[in-house]
């Protein structure tokens, strides 16, 4: 029987040993064919180096990129500290990978660097380019515009950022056997089926628009001309320990982001913590001066709502054609919204839409999702990549 | 209520220009198509396009062939584009194209304000960074040499300061100045030209940065004088930098057609804390002195001594500038004969500096300061024109009318420009036969080609005057200038003259000479003359003219026209203020 046009295979274990977890995930991929690529992605407990010299073993010539997580998702659901294998291959399926590093040169340059892998790619009739980045590395709107340089109009783009669970250290990328530090890495993938992109995100403002007065890159300094630590801390007035802790301050940001005002939507910034000594916020990307911005909160309905939209709307961009399988980028503060309780509510949801394809992913420090207009970077939302 | 959405957006543009920041500038055009969701934003000026953001190359050239007519669609590989065209003033335009949705009119007024923000922010921009660009290049030029953009005095001062009141950590390095000359930098601008100069000064600036460390600096204090800054752990390390960079700077170089080998001398000190930046470089050029005393390519590292020498070098420099001016330069005569009977022909002019305190002083004792400080060109002047209008004067008396006169003129003198200038005033006064004047100069001057001494010794054959080549046989001794240049009398050096009768080499040589200059017409005298063997040895190789101790010593000129002119002419006295015969220097 030949190979299909398309197929999506996914592996997962949450052994604590790394052979064992690898063996499991590899073991659980049940792979009808070589993949023509395979997206590691991988708690931090987890050597992503070792995982690689595995693949590279066990599926020798196979394409590999991956990141670290802040959470990851298996086809049972949402998981925690553990390693997950995508595989995508099928014989209307072709794959580039690319890299860039931001060594002596900025993100937008190292985004545009890894994205060279479209001119690679032997182009079907739909492609699309999944990007990883670093999340803790810059200002990851300049992500999306160096890939964008490259892509242009044409090609929708997919990613996240790799997470750490926010201890807000560091994260990793890899590509092929390199595991990296401030990387973006890139797959090209181009097929005869189509391939559908959804985003969504369900966050309400909650405070009085305001004027960013001050912002630089991901340092978000004044709001209405005060500082905007001050502002932020005011209006939510946290328990005691978040002013101190820079941890118990990541996990409050996670669920009360700053929304943007744009066009026809509001986009948001995920914040990673703060500078006491200027009062101001960091963001994961930039808060331009001179936006309109909100105070933000998750309520768990419309959270859990727009999980179910993102999903859909990927689905409906396949034009008709049923996926064969889904790659999920969820944003870190969602899961803190739903709480370890009910984070499993999410992605019971997205596989009642879905029909039980198999789907991967993880939780992310920031998505990317660009199919109209030139920007798409986002927070606190779910982006969600069908393969069809 | 919350305000209109595009009024914010318009607010980031503005936002994005007044943080000055390149990389937010780059951003403008991203900013510009998020804004409406659209996904192309390009700036086009005059056929071309800037800045573009959504369009592969291909699709770019799709845009500019039809540019000009603002198309309000254009299809691309994505799809059809609705385009809106805003103008940036005159020439440039902004597009802004979006698939699928038509502008409604908010869209329409945020890009048209957004054009016109950018227009209006990048010519301040331009503004305020060629205002911001001129500061930075007047402080540049301020502290930077304009030829070998290397740092000048000022910054060089401001640097070592710097150096020596913040000395290293771990206290095992010194700071140290080395300070390099280049040798005969004058002949290398007189003889090709100040632009070779400038080349050779930017080839040594070169050499100086490759020789040296990353940490170093390298400087230029002025005309051909660099300064080298180093940490240094000892003074061994500092005299390897100094021989390494000796050893590349003498490594011949193509300046103006021509190669040329070329040296530097260095003086190097080592830096006490608390000393002066300025006390540092002159103790460094002193001991540059002292290495170019020592014979010129070497190096030397400063002593406390150098300092005395310097200021008895820079006092003699001034003792002799003051005797420049008044008068204590004289002229002394020294007789040439025919060596076939014993006839006075005439005389070479001597300097001699009497000097109020020590007495008569000979040149050797003043002719290197003379040299140094250029006071020479003045005192070749001074002799020239005393021998002149004495020898003038005794060519008028009866019996005289044949007698010759030669004169020194130093390289440096015969490389300035205005030589002539000031030669013809000083014979026309005289009334001196202009023939019967000789200027002597070296070899080396005239092989040398400086093409303002050509020029020169041109404008001296027609004012009539010949040349006479001073020490014949002791330099390059060759025959082109003899050819080329009016000379009219070879000067046989005394070293071969000397050793004639013992020395058959030297006889051998005196007897090149001779038959070379009977083959060219060009006449010949021998200098030191001193025994009767001599003489006789040169009169039987035909040599013409002799001079020397044997037929006189070199005397002031009074004493000359006692002993020599009176006997021969009338007893009427020729020369005002004569001289005690006991100040005389006696043969």
């Amino acid at each position: 029987m030949s190979e299909a046009l398309s197929w999506v295979k996914v592996g997962t274990s949450t052994d604590g040993d790394i052979a064992t977890a690898f063996q499991e995930a590899l073991a659980q991929l049940d792979l009808p064919g070589l993949p023509k690529l395979l997206v590691v992605l991988a708690a931090p407990r987890y050597d992503l180096g070792a995982v690689a010299k595995g693949l590279a073993q066990s599926l020798p010539g196979c394409p590999v990129i991956g990141c670290s997580s802040s959470g990851e998702i298996g086809p049972t659901g949402a998981l925690t500290h553990a390693l997950v294998l995508w595989a995508l291959g099928g014989s209307g399926v072709r794959v580039s990978t690319g890299l860039g590093e931001t060594n002596g040169q900025g993100l937008r340059q190292a985004a545009s660097q890894a994205a060279q892998c479209l001119n690679q790619v032997e182009r079907r009739d739909h492609t699309v380019l999944m990007l990883l980045s670093d999340g803790l590395g810059g200002d990851q709107m300049e992500v999306v515009r160096g890939a964008y340089d490259v892509a242009h109009a044409e090609v929708p783009l997919v990613g996240g950022c790799a997470g750490d669970y926010l201890a807000m250290k560091q994260t990793q990328q890899l590509h092929g056997e390199r595991v990296m530090t401030g990387a973006v890495v890139a797959a090209a993938i181009s097929s005869d089926r189509p391939l559908g992109v959804g985003v969504s995100h369900g966050w309400t403002p909650v405070s009085e628009p305001m004027q960013v007065t001050g912002s630089k890159d991901t340092l978000l300094s004044s709001l209405d001309d005060r500082p905007a630590l001050d502002v932020y801390l005011e209006f939510f007035k946290p328990a005691p320990e978040v002013q101190q802790d820079a941890k118990a301050f990541a996990d409050f940001a996670a669920t009360h982001p700053i929304g943007i005002r744009r066009r026809d939507k509001i986009e948001m910034r995920h914040i990673t913590g703060f500078d006491a000594a200027s009062r101001s916020l960091i963001t994961v990307a930039e808060v331009p001066q001179g936006a309109l911005a909100f105070l933000t909160e998750g309520d768990f309905q419309s959270v859990l709502g727009a999980a179910a939209d993102s999903c859909q709307a990927a689905i409906e961009a396949l034009g008709g054609s049923e996926p064969v399988g889904l790659l999920l980028f969820d944003c870190v503060s969602r899961r803190s919204v739903f709480s370890e309780a009910r984070v499993q509510e999410e992605t019971d949801l997205i596989t009642s839409c879905t029909g039980g394809v198999p789907m991967g992913g993880f939780y992310t420090y920031g998505e990317i999702a660009r199919t109209k207009g030139a920007g798409g970077f986002h927070n606190q939302t779910l982006v969600t990549l069908a393969i069809g | 209520m919350e305000p209109s959405w595009s009024l914010p957006l318009l607010s980031e543009i503005l936002s994005a220009f007044s943080t000055e920041d390149p990389e937010n500038l780059r951003n403008v055009l991203n900013r510009v198509a998020e804004s409406v969701d659209a996904e192309v934003a390009a700036i086009i000026c005059d056929g071309r396009i800037d800045w573009c953001i959504g369009l592969s190359a291909a699709e770019q050239g799709l845009l500019l062939q039809t540019a000009a007519a603002e198309p309000p669609e254009l299809a691309i590989r994505a799809g059809r584009l609705n385009a809106f065209w805003a103008s940036m003033g005159s020439n440039d335009r902004l597009m802004v194209g979006r698939l699928g949705l038509a502008y409604d009119l908010e869209e329409r007024s945020l890009l048209r304000a957004m054009a016109r923000s950018i227009q209006l922010s990048l010519r301040l921009l331009a503004a305020i960074s060629s205002e911001r660009q001129a500061r930075l290049d007047a402080s540049y030029q301020a502290s930077h040499d304009p030829l070998t953009d290397l740092p000048n005095r000022t910054l060089v001062l401001e640097k070592l300061s710097g150096w020596i009141d913040n000395p290293p950590q771990d206290g095992d390095q010194y700071t140290a100045v080395l300070f390099i000359d280049i040798d005969r930098f004058k002949w290398v601008n007189d003889a090709h030209g100040h632009a070779a100069g400038d080349e050779v000064l930017v080839h040594v600036s070169v050499i100086l940065k490759r020789s040296v460390g990353p940490n170093d600096l390298v400087g230029r204090l002025s005309g051909d004088e660099f300064i080298v800054l180093t940490r240094t752990p000892s003074a061994q390390a500092c005299t390897d930098l100094a021989l390494r960079i000796l050893t590349a700077i003498q490594t011949p170089i193509q300046v103006a057609g021509t190669e040329l080998s070329h040296s530097a001398s260095v003086g190097i000190c080592i830096a006490d804390p608390h000393d002066k930046a300025s006390s540092v470089i002159e103790n460094a050029d002193m001991a540059m002195y002292e290495a170019k005393a020592l014979g010129r390519g070497g190096f030397a590292l400063f002593e406390p001594r150098m300092r005395q020498k310097a200021q008895e070098r820079l006092s003699l420099e001034e003792e002799l500038r003051h005797a420049v001016g008044s008068g204590q330069i004289e002229a002394h005569l020294q007789p040439v004969v025919r060596l076939s009977d014993g006839k006075l022909m005439g005389f070479e002019a001597l300097a001699r500096w009497r000097h109020p305190d020590l007495g008569l002083l000979s040149p050797a004792i003043f002719i290197a300061a003379a040299e140094e400080s250029g006071l020479i060109e003045q005192i070749d002047l001074i002799v020239l024109e005393a021998a002149c209008q004495a020898v003038g004067r005794w060519q008028r008396l009866p019996g005289l009318g044949h007698l010759r006169v030669s004169s020194n003129l130093s390289g440096r003198t015969l490389g300035s420009a205005d030589l002539v200038a000031h030669i013809d005033p000083i014979l026309a006064a005289s009334g001196i036969k202009v023939a019967q004047v000789f200027l002597e100069i070296t070899e080396t001057s005239l092989v040398e080609d400086i093409p303002s001494t050509a020029s020169t010794i041109e404008r001296m054959r027609q004012l009539g005057v010949q040349l006479a080549i001073d020490d014949f046989g002791t330099g390059y001794s060759s025959l082109l200038y003899l050819k080329r240049f009016p000379v009219g009398l070879l000067k046989i050096d005394r070293s071969f003259v000397a050793n004639l009768g013992s020395n058959p080499d030297d006889e051998a040589i005196a007897r090149a000479i001779l038959s070379l200059a009977k083959a060219l017409g060009v006449e010949v005298v021998a200098e030191g003359v001193e025994t009767t063997t001599q003489q006789e040895w040169l009169t039987d190789l035909h040599c013409a003219y002799g001079q020397g101790y044997l037929y006189g010593r070199p005397k002031p000129m009074a004493a000359i026209e006692a002993d020599l002119i009176k006997p021969l002419g009338p007893g009427t006295p020729l020369l005002d203020g004569q001289r005690p015969a006991a100040e005389m220097i006696q043969p």
